[in-house]
């Protein structure tokens, strides 16, 4: 089936471009923007890197974290100041920037400065949400609620189509096994694969133990690397990992943010696999082992 | 005596659209109480469609969940290229194709695989039996 590309970047910064055989391109960023010269610090820093190693970037931060899963937690600098701060962001380096909204009435704003607009795992079927997210005209990054099965995905597709935008990314972060545990179904990039849409791995969150200490989420890092190889292998178009400077005084997601100093090399590492996925292909062509439409 | 006599015109019997899920196919399919559905595209030219018999032996072959299945495309699970018969055409010799092929119901096309009707085998045989 043919893949849409989709293409994330307005105005002056260096668009990205996502799908298809292009080269495997990577969003990410601290979970929350913290504050002003913290945010420039870390796209500083991830630019550097993806410089290095050539990879196409997309700097992600989110303004409100509206999920958090106790009141004391911190709730982000909120939309204002941190759309400001997004597009201080973009305007220094030349990035293009996403950010999720979790209200209807903040994505137009959302949209005028961001690249891209995010729809949180746990909204991904609200259709006042998605309706909001179609109306910025900006690309989506959808990502599948944990609840969500990944063929179950298209309906969501279909509402973003009829509400009038087909620039979307389709992104796994996990799947709920029972009760504070998420699993990855490798099978869902194929799958989601087939709405023709580019997909995306979460490899921060699908490590996440949602909300396993009690009023806050765990995570096992460790286990980053391993799925970061086999997702690439997998086929994704998009890698999305969250990173910190100082992961335990993240102010979001402490558990679960992938540290600076371990980006490079799992940036390395998944570009190596995406540019072996793609000679292997050159190679024996698309899968075509048994295919399920016969 | 022609095909268009006694063909079932477009609006009487199932017809979806390439974008249509399998399900709402199949819905579709249940409330006209007929073992058949045509695809058209926006041109309403026949695309594909989906029989009794089709789904009957997909069911035997698919392994993945029915609700994998049921939101898949029903185009992609239909059969393509159908054999079809045009409005003027002369009914005996397209009760006989249906009973060499073993054929129920035929889509009714025009110019450009326009779909405009379906004739069903029952009320063909009978107006053939009638002369």
């Amino acid at each position: 089936m043919e893949q849409k590309i989709v293409t994330v970047g307005y105005g002056d910064v260096k668009k990205v471009e996502i799908g298809g055989t292009l080269p495997l391109a990577f969003v990410g960023g601290p979970c929350a923007i913290e504050n002003r010269d913290h945010a420039l610090f870390m796209a500083e820093s991830i630019a550097e890197i993806c410089e290095k190693l050539d990879i196409p970037w997309i700097y992600k931060s989110c303004y409100d974290k509206d999920c958090r899963s106790s009141p004391k937690s911190f709730h982000g600098v909120g939309i204002d100041e941190g759309l400001k701060i997004l597009s201080e962001v973009r305007e220094t380096f030349k990035v293009p920037v996403v950010s999720d909204f979790s209200d209807a009435s903040w994505a137009a704003a959302t949209g005028e400065v961001c690249d891209m607009v995010q729809v949180p795992a746990y909204l991904c079927r609200q259709t006042s949400i998605l309706r909001a997210a179609a109306a910025t005209g900006r690309p989506i990054l959808l990502k599948k609620g944990q609840f969500m099965s990944p063929w179950n995905m298209k309906n969501s597709c279909r509402k973003l189509e009829a509400f009038g935008n087909d620039q979307i990314i389709l992104a796994d972060r996990g799947t709920f096994m029972g009760y504070n545990m998420l699993v990855n179904d490798m099978t869902c990039f194929p799958i989601m694969r087939y709405t023709g849409y580019p997909v995306c791995y979460d490899a921060t969150h699908s490590i996440q133990l949602p909300t396993s200490m009690g009023n806050i989420s765990g995570g096992q890092r460790e286990f980053i690397p391993y799925l970061v190889r086999s997702a690439v292998a997998n086929g994704i178009n998009l890698l999305f990992m969250e990173t910190h400077d100082n992961p335990s005084k993240a102010l979001s997601d402490a558990n679960t943010v992938l540290d600076i100093k371990y980006l490079e090399n799992v940036l390395y590492q998944a570009k190596k696999v995406h540019e072996m996925r793609l000679e292997l292909f050159n190679e024996l062509g698309p899968d075509n082992v048994h295919p399920t439409i016969e | 005596m022609r095909v268009e006599e006694v063909m079932i015109p477009i609006g009487s019997f199932p017809v979806v659209t390439k974008k249509t899920i399998l399900k709402e196919a199949l819905t579709e399919m249940g409330e006209a109480n007929l073992g058949l559905v045509c695809i058209i595209n926006e041109k309403q030219e026949l695309l594909g469609l989906i029989t009794d018999g089709d789904l009957r032996r997909k069911l035997l072959k698919v392994q993945k969940p029915f609700s994998a299945l049921f939101i898949d495309d029903a185009l992609i699970h239909a059969k393509q290229n159908p054999i079809t018969c045009r409005p003027g055409d002369n009914l005996k010799e397209v009760v006989q194709l249906m009973g060499e092929k073993q054929i129920w119901d035929l889509p009714v096309v025009e110019e450009e695989n326009k779909l405009v009707g379906l004739l069903h085998l029952h009320p063909a045989v009978k107006k053939v039996l009638e002369g």
